[in-house]
């Protein structure tokens, strides 16, 4: 036998000692079944048993029976429709005129109208109130030039909140809608023109329906998002709502009863969620036009006095969505500032704190989203390639717990995890709770879909045939996946991988329910020292998370281009 | 109705797309605009369609200027490329909404749907979504999408270009059989030249942007004008070389595989380049070792070569030969039963006609069209 001969025999017989996939894929399963399925079954479990372990449905008959519940749960769902309202009109519009239009300053505005994402909802708020609030600049100008008695309310209550919400989300669709009106064929449009359906007709008739699964998925995680967001509210002292009572029942540890129903409240999150997005499913099935676009519909000058209107549109829409950064800075860099618009001193000392005295906030941050997505990218990207590349039983389960961690509030799975974890865990033994590792984990369970999703989409992109024409000339299955696989799929691994950066640096939920002192992260301490009066830290806080997020942001947008409609779709996209 | 274009011109960012575009196409008429892909012929459809103006030049509908005339003003069905049908509404309404936006009374919108589906074989997928059809079938709705408004011109944008071999060669004779039915203008938009010979009453070619001739599918093929509709319609061998002597329409050419009598097309001038353009079925093939073929006093021209490559395609059997001058000709035999196969390798001695060889003077600005490669 030839040395050659030989070679690849024992070649052959290395490859044949592959890993079966079911038993590589099985630690996978167990990390989503110890720190996803588990902690949603204790949250259910636990809201539906008495102190003593009976099987009761005493917690929901008390939620359902308290008037004050019912009408937090209203107002919640109220906030929740509103924002889609608001974000669905102002992201409409904007989707559309950045698609079919040229206009003066086209391209700085698309780029600037995905910003407002960057910063958590919480920054926004606040960054809101130093503009707006009390003693903001707007009220401080009207009173001092105007000679207004008395401060408008701009900002506390439902309108605030709405108005945080609706700046901080409309990119969401906005990049859906411009993801879905980029897809539509320009001669399915041409079609309906040749039968005399023009203009506004032919836009409510053919286009529109076009991109509605995009808007819906769009629109979803909108509705999930503001629905479940608790901080936002609060800062505005608004408490009326559902997420907002979650969280003050939870927090405060004297009355057993109230935790028990902020427990009930979590679940009932929890299922919420899952119907909204169930019903969005329905909504979308049948409708995935996701046709091959031969031939994009062209952009048009903006006719006539539309060329001065559109940018103006987007002038003020960005205006106000970059208020909360004009506020945030302000105050980051103010000393003493008060009623004055702008502070009179400015100083470096608030920022001198946060990032050399106690750097704590940052580094946490940095260190737990960082291990975070590390988890991520361990988790993700396997399950991404299992649900792409194999056949495997339980794949569809597997999609279904990637959909559903999309869509679960933050409360819910913090409050989750305090009842499962507070206990020392089984075999191991150890009480995550008290650990630090639970703060990367959670962030790593909550921000992993994203990932997950760009992985699925990357092999989907990349077909199989290349893989097998590099197998069929030797290639091993290591080699392809390094040689063929991997430098063709890593921009869009990587592009997923940012975004779970992005929004593990923003999550105020799940972390904020679970840190102990020493472990607290950037959104925490500005939640903290926010509502603790100590405003200048908050907002050095809130600027350095800017100054992040937006980093993060550019770097996603080198790799991808504008294309990144599709990784925030909650439903069909 | 009939279509006319006048010397129209359309830019494209500078760029020429149409130059000059001239045609008149009949009331009635199946006519096809042929090209390679970039060619314009998408583009002249596109202004007779009315989703072009013009830079320079007129369409006219019969006596009628279309300049600045929308689209649906014009009496016009188009049937896309890729069929354009909105995949949120069903077949029904797919070919309903025309008739729904110029506010036909429903029970006629119902009674012209039906009519026109049956015009296409389509009775009884009145309910399903595009998605759920073959690509044979959403081409079919595509056609009753834009016959349902009884147009007065048909226009087809490569409307059988994404179907496969067996769906497009039967819709062909469909679309072909519904026009003479409904005796409509149609004008036809494809890059495939058997599709255009098949279909049409007459057919443009055109490439960068101009028609190059004009005329019936057999006067196309017999009678190339320029060197382009020769290579572009059916199989040439071309052979380049040198007049050496050219009168009355009658020319030699010395190529490096030797000296070819010909035709002229056009004017051949002695001591210019030239091409010779021979159709594979015009050449006739003998074994080389017998001795000079007995009809061969018909046959201008013989060459020397030797058997390359031996194809059966079915009705037909062809044989590559390599002859002088490292050119390669293409033989066709069209009674197979009656030919005995010639092994690869075989000496063979090629004939053919002089009348059945083209010659066209080289166009120097395009010597690196047809003809260099020999084939």
């Amino acid at each position: 036998m030839s040395p050659a001969v030989a070679a690849s025999q024992t070649r052959a017989g290395l490859r044949r000692l592959r890993i079966p996939a079911a038993v590589w894929v099985a630690p996978l399963w167990v990390f989503l079944l110890v720190f996803i399925v588990y902690p949603l079954f204790r949250l259910f479990i636990d809201a539906l048993q008495t102190e003593e372990g009976a099987f009761t449905l005493s917690h929901v008959i008390s939620f359902a029976g308290d008037a004050f519940y019912r009408k937090a749960l209203v107002h919640s769902l109220a906030v929740s429709v509103g924002t889609v309202a608001g974000t669905a009109i102002l992201g409409f519009l904007a989707a559309f005129v950045l698609v079919r239009y040229e206009f003066p300053g086209r391209p700085v505005f698309s780029y600037l109208t995905i910003i407002p994402i960057i910063t958590p909802p919480l920054v926004g708020i606040m960054g809101l109130v130093f503009v707006l609030g009390r003693a903001g600049t707007v009220n401080v100008l009207l009173q001092d030039y105007l000679g207004l008695a008395k401060p408008v309310n701009f900002i506390y209550g439902w309108h605030g909140v709405l108005l945080a919400m609706i700046l901080h989300y409309f990119p969401l669709i906005t990049l859906n809608v411009v993801d879905g009106l980029s897809k539509v064929d320009a001669s399915l449009e041409e079609a309906a023109e040749s039968v005399g359906s023009r203009g506004l007709r032919r836009t409510l008739d053919i286009t529109l329906p076009l991109v509605m699964p995009g808007f819906i998925s769009g629109a979803t995680l909108v509705f999930i998002l503001s629905f479940a967001d608790f901080a936002t509210p609060l800062v505005v002292g608004v408490q009326d709502l559902i997420a907002s009572q979650a969280y003050l029942n939870i927090v405060q540890f004297i009355d057993r009863r109230l935790f028990r129903m902020g427990i009930t409240i979590g679940a009932l999150m929890a299922v919420l969620a899952v119907v909204f997005l169930l019903v969005a499913r329905h909504l979308v099935s049948g409708r995935d036009y996701a046709v091959l676009s031969y031939r994009a519909v062209e952009r048009r000058p903006a006719p006539g006095v539309w060329r001065m209107l559109i940018p103006a549109y987007f002038t003020v829409l960005l205006t106000l969505a970059f208020l909360p950064y004009f506020g945030v800075t302000m105050a980051a860099f103010g000393r003493a500032w008060s009623l004055t618009p702008i502070p009179t001193r400015f100083t470096l000392d608030h920022l001198n704190t946060v990032l050399h005295l106690t750097p704590v906030y940052v580094v946490n941050s940095l260190w737990f989203s960082g291990l975070a997505v590390l988890i991520i990218l361990t988790v993700g990207v396997p399950i991404g390639w299992v649900l792409a590349r194999t056949t495997l039983p339980g794949r569809g389960l597997l999609d279904a717990l990637v959909v559903l961690v999309l869509a679960l509030p933050g409360t819910a799975l913090g409050i989750a995890y305090i009842r499962a974890f507070h206990g020392p865990l089984p075999v191991v033994g150890l009480t995550l709770t008290r650990i630090w590792v639970i703060m990367p984990l959670v962030l790593a369970v909550r921000r992993m879909p994203y990932t997950v999703r760009a992985t699925f989409a990357s092999l989907l992109g990349l077909h199989r045939s290349m893989e097998e024409s590099a197998a069929s000339v030797g290639a091993s299955g290591l080699r392809t996946f390094f040689d063929i696989s991997l430098p063709l799929m890593w921009r869009g691994v990587l592009a997923g991988a940012l975004f779970s950066l992005l929004f593990a640096l923003q999550e105020a939920a799940a972390t904020i329910f679970l840190f102990l002192p020493g472990w607290e992260t950037m959104t925490v301490g500005i939640f903290t020292f926010y509502t603790s009066g100590t405003i200048g830290q908050a907002a050095a806080l809130g600027f350095v998370l800017i100054l992040l997020c937006a980093g993060t942001l550019y770097a996603l947008y080198r790799l991808t281009g504008a294309r990144m409609g599709g990784l925030f779709g909650s439903g069909g996209g | 109705m009939d279509v006319r274009l006048t010397d129209v011109v359309k830019r494209f960012k500078g760029v020429q797309a149409l130059d000059g575009v001239s045609v008149h196409v009949a009331e009635g008429e199946f006519f096809t605009l042929l090209g390679p892909s970039g060619c314009g012929k998408t583009s002249t459809l596109r202004v007779i369609a009315g989703f072009y103006d013009p830079d320079e030049g007129t369409v006219h509908f019969g006596d009628t200027l279309m300049l600045g005339v929308p689209p649906a003003e014009r009496g016009i069905g188009i049937v896309f490329q890729n069929y354009a049908l909105w995949p949120h509404m069903t077949v029904h309404e797919n070919v309903a909404y025309g008739l729904k936006i110029q506010h036909v009374a429903p029970v006629d919108i119902g009674r012209r749907v039906a009519a026109s589906l049956r015009q296409v074989g389509l009775e009884g997928l009145e309910g399903r979504a595009p998605g759920q059809l073959s690509g044979g079938q959403q081409q079919r709705v595509a056609v009753a999408r834009a016959l349902v408004l009884n147009p007065r011109v048909l226009l087809l944008d490569e409307p059988l270009s994404n179907l496969d071999a067996k769906v497009r060669a039967r819709l062909r004779s469909e679309i072909r059989r519904l026009q003479q039915e409904l005796r409509i203008t149609t004008i036809y938009v494809t890059h495939d030249q058997e599709e255009a010979l098949v279909l049409s009453d007459r057919i443009a070619v055109m490439d960068a942007g101009r028609i190059q001739q004009v005329g019936p599918p057999g006067e196309l093929y017999e009678r190339p004008a320029s060197l382009f509709v020769a290579d572009f319609i059916g199989t040439n061998n071309f052979l380049s070389g040198t007049v050496v002597d050219a009168s009355a329409g009658y020319a030699i050419i010395r190529t490096p595989s030797g000296d070819i009598r010909g035709t002229g097309r056009g004017e051949i001038r002695p001591g210019t380049r030239a091409t010779t353009a021979v159709r594979p079925e015009n050449v006739e093939l003998f074994d080389g070792s017998e001795s000079p073929p007995a009809g061969g006093s018909a046959l201008q021209n013989h060459l020397r070569g030797r058997v390359v490559l031996f194809q059966f395609m079915g009705s037909v059997l062809r044989y590559e030969v390599e002859i002088a001058g490292n050119a390669v000709m293409k033989i066709d035999i069209h009674d197979p039963k009656r030919h005995r196969p010639l092994a690869p390798g075989t000496e063979v001695v090629l004939g053919f006609a002089a009348n059945a060889a083209a010659v066209y003077s080289a166009d120097p600005s395009r010597t690196d069209r047809p003809g260099a490669a020999g084939a």
